[in-house]
């Protein structure tokens, strides 16, 4: 099998082996969920409902009249308790939906899509993918119909699905690719046929065997051009820029999107999600996430509702062996830190990892061993940017293309002397963007 | 359940194993086997003494600085071994004991702690240290002691004795000339093995090439400044006529190119800059042998290099996403 990958990267100790083989579990309704009015890359939603209104599951219950949104759906029949601030995963306090689960599992639903996709006029497509309020399930959760709506004269001829999930512990597309193939391959037609593709390539990374050669086998005699594209198992893989310049050797200019060199990638459970709202007519609502780390009783892969709480999924899984000191929100290389049991599952939301042992890498003065420049795949010099955020040299990060910057960790794993790298790139790139944007 | 302690930090949350002392270890490790050759072909009398004082010097010394400006003491990351390990095996055998010493000193005041320390130092200290027992005693660091079979060029003794002195086969080049060297029977094998007079830890060619090969194995260094050393110094012995395997088993030269010029901190982080930093430090060594007055320009060629990495730091590499740079 000969594989494709990109220049630089890690290579990780991939911990999959814990739930990669555990089937989906659909975790119970819980009593309660709280939907955050900004779960995607974009525009905060409004709500569309009010205290004390009775909502079913499907319903519409916030948007926004702008482009770059996705709306929110009701994962459950029930009430609104309220319009709230909540604990937010990845923007500490938002205002959210609180509803109440009344148990009467009432549904609304939009219209299916007929089996004929390749028929459908992409617009249709379109407005059926905004409405069904989704987004990149990768994690980005960048709004997946801005995604299909190239602009005039940026024609696109490739469409990639990213089956890469490169980070490590998380498993949920694994199962994804496996299990839910078939809604999968719809959705993936669902949005080629939205842009306007050409092509389709399906990328996974040879830790997936399995995966690859399901997905292949279910590609013969399917009605568009489509291939699965096997990848040598490297980080940062799953980043869009990576995948493509993996699979079809293009790369994205500085500042650029996938667009801009005629691709739209979208990841796996993205398309099977979309594959199930076509056949069913239930919008976005409930996601499968990892749950997984060195101090979870129960760990796998679950599929929950959207806005399901952390404490009801710890619960589920029957608490923790000890307590856990870290938890984090994604991956270990990207995600983020949680401080409380209180939030919420949101669209973004890739998995939850608990962990016990939080090993303290020493830090040490840089040693200039050049392992950061080595492995960046963006071929930046981590070393100088971190050295020029600490002296608050803002124009000179961003001279030294301090915005490239991916932030997917690669340097900052490799540095031996324990520099948060990424920590101090985060820095300069919020500072230059805050000065580009004319605040001092 | 509420009352966890949770800590948050940035991502990534994963770190590799890999840290400062191990990688410092690790360069220890790929020397020893030149410095036990050493031990065994000069004999622990006159190689050991050197090599154990440059060690202790460098790490004595490294903890005086803390101490004396109050800082945190840095020993622990074993750097200082390292340095100590560079300058001893690139000390003559049967040197006089202050040497090392005064060598380990200058190194690590001169050459590390003044610069901040770690990392923060422009030329390696180990050839600061070296470049200044050079300059200061031309004569001590020129003399060779060997045991008899084993001597190179012309030599008297009336009586048998078990250490001589001799020229090395730089030496001999600076001194008789070029074809001079040639006269030496099997010259390239035993200055590959290491059969032949020069400092402790320098002449055999095959257990450093071990040494750092076991460095590329572990990930600690990378092939592309030896590789570049070696094809600038393979230019320059090709403009003058020489023989380049010679010139890249003579001397330093596989000292300098695997281990010298690899220094992390002294050498560039660019790609680019690393292909120019290694091209040059290996034709100045060459340029120094040919031309120079010093029979061997490994120091000098690193050193004037070293000055040259803020420079060559700042060749950009290509732009991701922009076809040329």
């Amino acid at each position: 099998m000969k594989l494709r990958t990109f220049p630089q990267g890690v290579f990780l100790p991939h911990h999959k082996e814990d739930t990669a083989h555990l089937p989906i579990v659909r975790v119970p309704e819980p009593s309660r969920v709280v939907l955050p009015l900004i779960q995607h890359t974009g525009a905060p939603l409004k709500p569309l409902v009010k205290k004390g209104d009775t909502v079913k599951r499907g319903q519409k219950i916030a948007d926004v009249d702008a482009f770059v949104a996705a709306p929110v759906h009701a994962p459950l029949s029930g009430r609104v308790a309220g319009i709230e601030e909540w604990a937010h995963p990845t923007m500490g306090r938002f205002q959210a939906i609180v509803i109440e689960n009344d148990g009467k599992g009432e549904e609304e639903r939009y219209e299916p899509l007929p089996e004929t996709i390749e028929d459908l006029e992409p617009e249709r497509l379109r407005v059926f993918v905004r409405e069904g309020g989704f987004v990149g399930l990768g994690g980005a959760a960048f709004p997946t119909h801005v995604k299909l709506s190239p602009p005039q004269g940026k024609p696109i001829d490739s469409f990639i699905l990213n089956g890469a999930e490169c980070e490590p512990y998380l498993t949920c597309d694994h199962r994804v690719m496996l299990e839910r193939t078939e809604e999968m391959l719809l959705g993936l037609r669902i949005m080629v046929r939205a842009c306007g593709a050409k092509r389709a390539y399906i990328g996974i990374e040879d830790n997936k065997k399995d995966c690859i050669d399901h997905v292949a086998n279910l590609l013969r005699n399917f009605p568009i051009p489509a291939e699965v594209v096997p990848l040598r198992t490297k980080y940062p893989q799953g980043s869009e820029k990576h995948l493509i310049l993996a699979i079809l050797g293009r790369e994205v200019p500085p500042g650029g999107l996938p667009l801009d060199v005629g691709v739209v990638v979208n990841n796996v459970q993205t398309a099977a999600a979309l594959g199930r709202m076509a056949r069913t007519g239930l919008p976005l609502v409930e996601r499968v996430i990892t749950l997984s780390g060195d101090c979870l009783r129960k760990r796998g892969n679950f599929e929950v509702p959207l806005g399901m709480l952390l404490e009801d999924l710890v619960n589920f899984c029957e608490g923790f062996t000890a307590p856990p000191r870290k938890i984090i929100m994604g991956g270990p290389m990207t995600g983020i830190t949680q401080v409380s049991l209180a939030v919420p599952v949101i669209k973004g939301t890739s998995g939850f990892l608990f962990f016990r042992n939080v090993p303290k890498k020493r830090e040490y003065p840089c040693i200039r061993c050049g392992r950061c420049v080595a492995h960046c795949p963006m071929r930046l010099l981590p070393y100088l940017l971190g050295r020029l955020a600490e002296e608050r040299l803002f124009a000179e990060a961003e001279d030294n293309r301090v915005l490239d910057c991916v932030e997917c960790g690669s340097c900052a794993y490799v540095c031996p002397a324990g520099i948060a790298l990424v920590h101090l790139l985060k820095l300069a790139k919020f500072e230059v963007m805050r000065r580009k944007r004319g605040g001092k | 359940m509420e009352d966890l302690k949770l800590i948050t930090s940035a991502p990534p949350h994963l770190r590799s194993p890999v840290t400062v002392p191990w990688i410092m270890q690790q360069v220890v490790f790929a020397l020893l086997p030149a410095a036990i050759w050493g031990a065994v072909f000069f004999g622990p009398r006159l190689a050991l003494p050197p090599l154990v004082l440059a060690v202790l010097a460098c790490v004595g010394f490294e903890a005086l600085d803390c101490l004396a400006f109050r800082r945190p003491l840095t020993v622990g990351d074993w750097s200082a071994v390292v340095t100590g390990m560079l300058l001893g095996l690139s000390l003559p055998p049967g040197c006089p004991f202050w040497i090392p010493i005064v060598g380990g000193g200058v190194a690590i005041f001169l050459g590390k702690q003044m610069f901040g320390g770690i990392g923060q130092n422009v030329f390696n200290p180990a050839l600061v240290g070296r470049a200044v027992l050079l300059i200061s005693w031309p004569k001590i660091m020129a003399t060779w002691h060997v045991r008899p079979p084993f001597v190179l060029g012309a030599t008297s003794y009336a009586t048998p004795v078990d250490v001589v002195t001799s020229a090395t086969p730089l030496g001999i080049v600076k001194a008789y000339g070029y074809p001079a060297v040639w006269e030496t029977p099997h010259l390239l094998f035993r200055l590959f093995v290491g059969l032949v007079p020069g400092c402790i830890g320098e002449i055999s060619a095959l257990l450093l090439l071990l040494g750092f090969v076991y460095l590329l194995a572990r990930g600690v260094v990378q092939w592309d400044i030896p590789l570049f050393y070696s094809m600038g110094l393979v230019a320059v012995a090709l403009v003058a006529r020489q023989n380049p395997l010679f010139h890249l088993l003579a001397g330093g030269a596989v000292m300098g190119a695997c281990f010298m010029a690899t220094d992390y901190t002294t050498s560039p982080m660019t790609p680019r800059g690393r292909i120019i930093f290694g091209f040059g430090a290996g034709a100045l060594t060459g340029i120094i042998r040919w031309l120079g007055g010093y029979p061997e320009g490994v120091t000098f060629g690193i050193l004037t290099m070293n000055a040259l990495v803020p420079l060559l730091d700042r060749m950009l590499p290509r732009r991701f996403g922009v076809k040329k740079a």
